[in-house]
């Protein structure tokens, strides 16, 4: 089925489908919902406003994750040069005296925190590929296309996030 | 020979092309390490879910977004008003013509069944007689606001000249001679 962006019918269709995949991936990229929210708007008015047409659906998501995934990137690299990468990890070690609290919720909560902060420790290329394996829909093969990589390489970086993700983790 | 790291996330993510993982799967039957390893790479993989941004959180931004584009790139969302308007319109001639129609018969049935008696209505009204004569007719005019209309050329002319002013005809297209 042939996607049409400019298509009101077909851009809803996209959008229901797709968003929340976005958001996702930009949330777990960025570690910001609001700045999340901003990115998938964008990535959707230039979807809409280039009036591209997609082969399949699945081309139509590649191709906004693509552009998501440089815009929360590019936004990533200019809050560390704002912020400075030691004052982000100065905040790291008082986030974590909260955890003496019995209650579940924070604890759940807690952990959420400390693997979206093991996330945003991850060099960038790693980074990517383990969000778009933990928070989609995407096997090896999609990933690479959507990242213009092959897919032994993704398969790589894989092992290598999790690995990084483990040692992080068990520090904590 | 153990299964190494990459090959069991490999696994992991169901990804793992035959012969290779038969072969990993016989393997993991008896060994307890690899079994061990799995596991915690399966832990990993579950703790990384349980921290995804919730559907919650993400339905309420994505109604914001969709709000932003109904609003800026879709002006015909507005269809649903006019489609409303026209159902009340289509419903409201025919309600109306049919209430018209009921009065009307309900009016004219209780004259049938009721009729009128002659005797009540010169109760009610009073008798008046009508004298038509030419002594009470009186033709009324509309009072007519003056206009040069109702005035003559000659009157106009006359009338200017009393006032003091000269003046000179000329009929259009018609040179005087010399």
């Amino acid at each position: 089925m042939e996607i049409q962006s400019n298509d009101e019918r077909a851009f809803k269709q996209v959008y229901e489908e797709v968003f929340p995949i976005l958001m996702r991936v930009v949330y777990h990229v960025t570690n910001n919902q609001d700045l999340a929210e901003e990115i998938c708007q964008e990535a959707f008015i230039r979807f809409f406003d280039k009036g591209m047409e997609f082969a399949t659906l699945d081309d139509a998501k590649y191709w906004l994750i693509r552009v998501s995934k440089n815009l929360a990137i590019n936004q990533v690299k200019r809050k560390a040069r704002e912020q400075g990468m030691v004052e982000k990890l100065k905040k790291m070690p008082a986030n974590h005296s909260n955890t003496s609290d019995g209650s579940q919720v924070l604890m759940e909560k807690e952990t959420r925190k400390l693997v979206q902060e093991a996330i945003d420790q991850l060099p960038e290329k790693f980074r990517l590929v383990i969000v778009m394996k933990e928070y989609t829909d995407m096997d090896y093969k999609q990933i690479a296309q959507v990242l213009h990589i092959s897919e032994s390489n993704v398969k790589v970086r894989v092992y290598r996030a999790r690995k990084m993700l483990e040692s992080i983790l068990s520090q904590e | 020979m153990c299964v190494d790291d990459e090959l069991l996330n490999t696994y992991l993510d169901d990804e793992l092309q035959e012969p290779w993982r038969t072969q990993v799967q016989e393997h993991l039957g008896y060994c307890n390490a690899c079994r061990q390893r799995l596991e915690q790479l399966r832990s990993l993989h579950q703790k990384l879910v349980d921290a995804r941004l919730g559907d919650s959180e993400i339905k309420a931004r994505q109604e914001r977004v969709f709000a932003y584009f109904e609003k800026t790139r879709f002006p015909s969302t507005n269809k649903k008003m006019h489609i409303f308007r026209k159902k009340i319109q289509v419903k409201l001639v025919p309600a109306l013509i049919t209430s018209a129609a009921a009065f009307v018969v309900v009016f004219i049935g209780a004259f049938v069944l009721f009729g009128t008696n002659p005797q009540q209505g010169q109760e009610i009204l009073p008798g008046v007689a009508s004298p038509i004569d030419s002594a009470h007719i009186r033709q009324v005019t509309e009072v007519q606001k003056p206009s040069l209309d109702m005035f003559s050329l000659e009157q106009i002319v006359q009338h200017l000249d009393a006032m003091g002013y000269a003046v000179k005809l000329e009929v259009k297209a018609v040179t005087p001679l010399e």
